[in-house]
């Protein structure tokens, strides 16, 4: 099968991918066959898939959509990235077997008279490295490119990540790679993902002491009508807020270790702000404004949101540097003079917010500028 | 006659207003959005980071001084918040950053 020929392709072709030819006749030749030489007749839809509770509707959806739309579409790529070296074996089998439903539901959906589009299925990104966003984008616009599509079809629920979130960072960025890109508008059940997330006891001890530490702090009072109420208010704000405000289950060693990092890592923080505000300070009040804004663009190697969150809270914070935009790991910082620029890509900040959320270990690893990310500076 | 200790809070404050007033210059100079926010936010955050400490210093007594430190520390989080809410914002809408060659010698105009 053509279809895989990609450099992303499992190598293993007989199974990796299925084809439902039969009613796959597409008005030109044998597109689903060898794409590239196929006269282009019509468009094409990527579906991206990935085990989520909306793909059935997303799935019938696309079909539906093929089939109906005014400019309807000659055939119907659904694909799913798996990765091996991220998550074994076992994810590549379970996303071939993932997308044989897909074929199977599509079948079912197109029903025997309807006209004729062609349903594809590729599982992709097999040898890859799949971590974020702009990774799946690549590999997503390879795939496209090959095969000749510009239009997406997303399934709402669409997360082959599994953990964090891809799903919005990803719209974006396929936007931005020049593809139309369509929300499948589907029902989507009671929602757990994104915001909410399980929690369990340990969670909502921790939240309703910090709540009822915080309440007595700011009240000021040990009476036994502060106790109470301060109580009341601890349990019915770790109630509400229990699944939305923790990342995940508590790990009272590692929290404390972070939160003495932190601690560590305050007076660092404090000590570069004074530093870079005296030297803005400079800049503003010379008469000639000596400024050099320029945009710098680079990957940070942070994991979590919450790292991500903090080196981009950090950078801001710190004068002369000015975070515009972040995607999963990749900043986007606007800085306004020559040796903020220097001092950014230095590391310090990054490194110090490693050694905040890894240990010590952590934190040697090289700037930006030694790792060579610095690149695609903008003007 | 002023204490180490008086002394000590004047020096806050006077840093306080000086970056305060910083921040308010860089924000009349400075030539475009991305710089403007650069002085309003962090010369701004420093400012009234000094005034706070003062503040906690002539309180002096436990919880107040905690209060200010917690009010410290919110400002700490906020603020870059709301910098980059704006400056998003902003390049989302496609506003191209100043630079140097436009301004030809860069005084603002």
């Amino acid at each position: 099968m053509a279809l895989i020929r990609t450099q992303y392709s499992y190598h293993d072709n007989s199974d990796c991918c299925s084809q439902l030819s039969g009613r796959v006749r597409p008005v030109g030749g044998p597109v689903a066959h060898d794409c590239g030489v196929a006269t282009v007749t019509g468009e094409r839809l990527l579906v991206p898939v990935s085990e989520s509770p909306t793909l059935r509707n997303t799935v019938a959806y696309a079909v539906r959509n093929a089939v109906e739309a005014e400019d309807r579409y000659d055939a119907v790529h659904f694909v799913c990235p798996a990765s091996r070296r991220i998550a074994g074996e076992g994810s590549v089998e379970s996303a071939r077997e993932l997308l044989e439903r897909v074929a199977v539901w599509a079948a079912e959906d197109l029903g025997a008279d309807d006209p004729e589009v062609g349903v594809e299925t590729a599982l992709i990104g097999v040898d890859t490295y799949l971590f974020s966003p702009s990774d799946y984008v690549e590999l997503l616009a390879d795939y496209a490119t090959d095969n000749d599509i510009d239009s997406v079809l997303l399934d709402p629920e669409f997360n082959p990540g599994e953990n964090t979130p891809l799903l919005p960072p990803l719209e974006s960025e396929l936007e931005r790679t020049g593809f139309s890109v369509e929300m499948a508008p589907v029902e989507r059940g009671t929602r757990r993902g994104r915001l909410v997330r399980r929690a369990g006891l340990g969670q909502f001890v921790l939240l309703a002491g910090l709540s009822y530490g915080f309440y007595l702090l700011i009240g000021g009072s040990l009476a036994a009508f502060d106790l109470v109420t301060g109580a009341m208010s601890a349990g019915i704000v770790a109630t509400v807020l229990l699944r939305v405000s923790t990342t995940g289950p508590v790990q009272p060693r590692k929290l404390v270790a972070r939160i003495v990092r932190m601690l560590v890592y305050t007076p660092y923080l404090l000590y570069e702000i004074v530093v870079a505000n005296v030297a803005i300070a400079y800049v503003v009040l010379h008469p000639s404004l000596p400024i050099d804004p320029e945009v710098v663009e680079f990957d940070a190697v942070v994991w979590s949101e919450l790292s991500v969150m903090t080196l981009a809270n950090s950078i801001t914070l710190t004068p002369g540097t000015l975070t515009i935009d972040v995607n999963s790991r990749h900043f986007v910082v606007h800085t306004l003079t020559e040796g903020s620029r220097e001092d950014l890509l230095e590391g310090g900040l990054e490194r110090a917010v490693r050694f905040v959320f890894y240990g010590r270990a952590a934190a040697r690893g090289p700037g930006p500028r030694e790792r060579g990310d610095d690149g695609g500076e903008e003007t | 006659m002023v204490t180490l200790y008086e002394g000590a809070v004047l020096a806050l404050l006077a840093g306080g207003v000086f970056f305060g007033v910083v921040a308010a210059v860089g924000l009349l100079r400075m030539p475009d959005l991305y710089t403007r926010a650069h002085a309003a936010s962090k010369a701004d955050t420093l400012g009234a980071g000094l005034s706070l400490a003062a503040a906690a210093a002539v309180l002096a007594s436990s919880l107040p001084t905690i209060k200010a430190v917690l009010l410290l520390v919110f400002l700490f989080l906020t603020n870059p918040t709301a910098a980059h809410a704006i400056s998003r914002a902003a390049a989302d809408q496609g506003i191209e950053p100043w630079t140097a060659e436009d301004g030809g010698g860069g005084d603002g105009k």
